[in-house]
């Protein structure tokens, strides 16, 4: 069919007319804008989209129902466990089990500990001070949040921060039962965590580390500046070294690591075997040797890190209370490996080759393996006035951290667990902590002006600001605070003045969906609407365009 | 507590759930009592690409209502599990069957299977242990239909992909040599039948 002249036209000029008509003004040429504007002035008002309204966000309780009563002070088995104050604390059964040793508790106590009848064995007692000497304990490794060929969901779950799941590999006590809480859990049992637990034994003791390797890749134990031999009594391979002085330990073999520790200070354990991807994923942790004391009976194994619910004599004679702070921080592009792969050939050819540090960037900052809101649940330090707290500090990342403390200086007394002469100690606000550093730091609460401001709710941080981030997003990181007692609530919640947690509780917020300030300035700040008048303006050009197109195929074709 | 009531630890393991005499529901009398001797470790996996950890035997087959005695040596140096999941939780709590043995321990248990045709999950819950091979079936009956991911008897629901590195380049490949057979074949085909 032939179309007649006359309306040929008519729709040329029509589609034309559209065009211009369509066409968004801000898309002309600039001088041919000025132009306009000085012809015809200004177009006329049109009000930018309004603000959306704030969806309601899922935000998890602050503090979870369970197990509140493991906060309280209590004795188990003869062994007086300290308060602890934040919502949530620690097992007191496996504090008890580590302080008298799984083999001298009772049923119930072992039962409630989790821990199996060998895994911290405390024998006798050789230098007659009242405290065993023989120490062995016995170390698992776990993987958390990893793959599975049964789902895409990662399996023995742990959130370091809501929503965020990282692949994690950890040295774990060793643990009676199943991995996760119950068989309809995707979750891992509270003990099962990050970071590896803290260690302490006393100076002079026999200590024998077995690591009994669960995980389905070569592992072994490097005592970092803890007093060792180079190789045990019966010349196996003691420094955990797989270029120097052992083969790794292989999936399903068990190794014993022995040392008598002569000098006290902060340690570090950690795996040796590619120690640029396992010591990244989380298996390291802290290794503490007390001071020889009569009647020390230390708490072997501090699950989580964390307050040290049953200090050492030494550290009672000169501070009120102690912590151990771990500070790690992760690679999501490393920890993602162990969840894109069942395999575990695809799994080592994807962590150790194609993976490569050298162009690693840092995620996720966690301190006793979590992360702002979650720091607040557990990892507060909860003061009264005039104490003294002894803060054992780690930074196992593979970054520097800045650590510093709102309201308050210390001093730091030790450094990689050697004492500072007392005229280099002086009062201060950062301190650096270098990849595997440890300092042991000296707090004072109270309101002197110097160490300590007043009471409050005072945060301490890793200052690079990065450190205070979840991928990017803030507050999260390695934020925690010290809180005094006064601003406390009866769950062990921060009585804030300021605005409220509760977005940071929800796993959206962490997703990046959530405007910053939308909480209290809504109108403000929130995401704008969208431009529909501009999206229709688009369609009517395109359909404009489209009729162009087709007059012109129409003429060009009817030429022919 | 429930997992304090019938249960056994000592150095060797422990088993959990433990239940000789009493009958499940709907079941009369123990139709038949079976010994299983099952070892665990990582030998068990050696014929079994990917895998790590192993069992002797991945898949029981035993009738309704019958009686099982397990066995269960551990090869390895590490802890393993044999733990049946799905069980009547009347009977045993959290539904499970459990028997856990330390490195190169034995542990022993018995307990009854319920009267209706239904397969059960059987693996080590030991972090990674099931995805990297522990992980089995119980076939009570005519059983419910095979589980994935069943050494030696089901494919894996997840699979990995195992295209070599550069696969586009491949997949590439591939195509074209497929396409330029298919085109080969029809011309071929085409040009026969017009000469015939």
């Amino acid at each position: 069919m032939m179309i007649r002249p006359r309306s040929s036209l008519v729709l040329w000029l029509l589609a034309i007319a559209l065009l211009l008509l369509a066409w968004p003004p801000q898309w002309y040429p600039y001088a041919l804008r000025v132009q306009l504007t000085q012809w015809f002035g200004a177009s006329s008002y049109r009000a930018l989209p309004e603000s959306r309204t704030p969806g309601q966000l899922q935000s998890e309780a602050f503090c979870p129902d369970e197990n509140r009563d493991w906060r309280e002070a209590q004795v188990i088995d003869g062994v007086s466990i300290a308060a602890a104050r934040p919502c949530v604390a620690d097992n007191p059964y496996t504090i008890a089990a580590s302080v008298r040793g799984t083999n001298n508790v009772g049923h119930h106590t072992l039962m409630r500990s989790g821990l199996t009848p060998d895994a911290v064995v405390k024998g006798r007692d050789l230098d007659g001070d009242g405290d065993p000497d023989e120490i062995h304990i016995r170390l698992e490794v776990a993987e958390l949040n990893g793959s599975s060929a049964e789902s895409r969901d990662p399996v023995t779950q742990y959130a370091i921060a809501p929503g965020i799941k990282p692949g994690l590999w950890v040295f774990a006590p060793k643990l009676a039962g199943m991995a996760r809480e119950n068989f309809e859990s995707v979750w891992a049992r509270s003990d099962l965590r990050l970071p590896s637990p803290a260690i302490r034994v006393e100076q002079g003791d026999r200590v024998t580390v077995t690591l009994e390797n669960s995980h389905y890749m070569p592992h072994t134990l490097h005592l970092h500046g803890a007093d060792h031999g180079f190789v045990t009594v019966d010349g196996q391979g003691n420094d955990g070294v797989p270029l120097t002085s052992e083969l790794p330990v292989m999936p399903g073999m068990a190794r014993s690591y022995e040392l008598t520790p002569r000098q006290p200070g902060t340690m570090y354990y950690h795996c040796h075997v590619q120690p640029h991807v396992h010591v990244m994923m989380g298996l390291q942790g802290l290794f503490v040797i007390e001071e020889n004391r009569p009647d020390n009976w230390l708490q072997t194994l501090n699950v989580g890190a964390g307050q040290v619910r049953v200090p050492a004599v030494a550290v009672r004679e000169q501070y009120d209370q102690e912590y151990d702070l771990h500070y790690l921080d992760l690679d999501q592009q490393l920890g993602e490996r162990i969840q894109q792969h069942s395999d575990p050939r695809l799994i080592t050819r994807s962590m150790h080759r194609e993976y490569d540090i050298t162009d690693s960037s840092q995620d996720y900052f966690t301190l006793n393996g979590r992360s702002f809101p979650y720091t607040f649940r557990e990892s507060l330090v909860v003061a009264g006035e005039d104490e003294r707290i002894k803060l054992r500090v780690v930074n196992g990342g593979a970054k520097g951290i800045a650590l510093h403390t709102h309201g308050h200086k210390f001093v730091v007394t030790h450094a990689d667990g050697n004492g500072i002469p007392s005229p280099a100690q002086f009062a201060r606000d950062v301190v650096w902590l270098a990849t595997s550093q440890r300092a042991e730091l000296d707090l004072r609460t109270g309101n002197d002006g110097l160490h300590a401001y007043s009471p409050g709710i005072w945060l301490f941080h890793d200052h690079q600001n990065r450190g205070t981030t979840n991928d990017g997003i803030g507050p999260g990181g390695n934020i925690s605070a010290i809180v005094y007692e006064q601003y406390l609530d009866e769950e062990g919640w921060p009585r804030t003045q300021g605005v409220s947690l509760e977005p940071y509780f929800s796993e959206a917020y962490y997703r990046k969906e959530v405007p910053v300030w939308q909480s209290y300035a809504p109108d403000l700040f929130s995401d704008p609407g969208r431009d529909d008048w501009l999206l229709l303006r688009l369609l009517v050009l395109a359909v404009a365009l489209g009729l162009l197109l087709g007059l012109s195929i129409r003429a060009v074709s009817g030429r022919r | 507590m429930w997992l304090l009531l019938a249960m056994v630890m000592n150095d060797a393991g422990m088993v959990m759930n433990a239940n000789s005499d009493i009958l499940p529901r709907g079941c009369e009398a123990i139709s038949r009592d079976y010994e299983f001797q099952v070892e665990a470790g990582m030998d068990y996996a050696a014929d079994a690409p990917g895998a790590i950890f192993g069992m002797s035997d991945h898949e029981l087959i035993v009738e309704p209502c019958s009686r099982l005695t397990v066995t269960f040596t551990n090869r390895d140096e590490v802890r393993h599990q044999w733990m049946v999941h799905g069980l009547p939780r009347y009977l045993y709590p959290g539904g499970m069957f459990h028997i856990e043995a330390n490195g190169g321990a034995t542990m022993t248990g018995t307990f009854i299977v319920p009267g209706d045709d239904k397969t059960y999950l059987l693996h080590c819950d030991m972090a990674q242990h099931m995805e990297k091979g522990m992980k089995g079936q119980l076939v009570v009956g005519r059983g419910s239909g095979d589980l994935w991911s069943v050494k030696g008897v089901s494919d894996a629901f997840e699979r990995d992909s195992y295209l070599p590195a550069d696969s586009y380049r491949w997949l590439g490949l591939w195509a074209l040599l497929g396409i330029a057979a298919g085109c080969g074949a029809a011309w071929f085909m085409a040009s026969r039948r017009r000469r015939s």
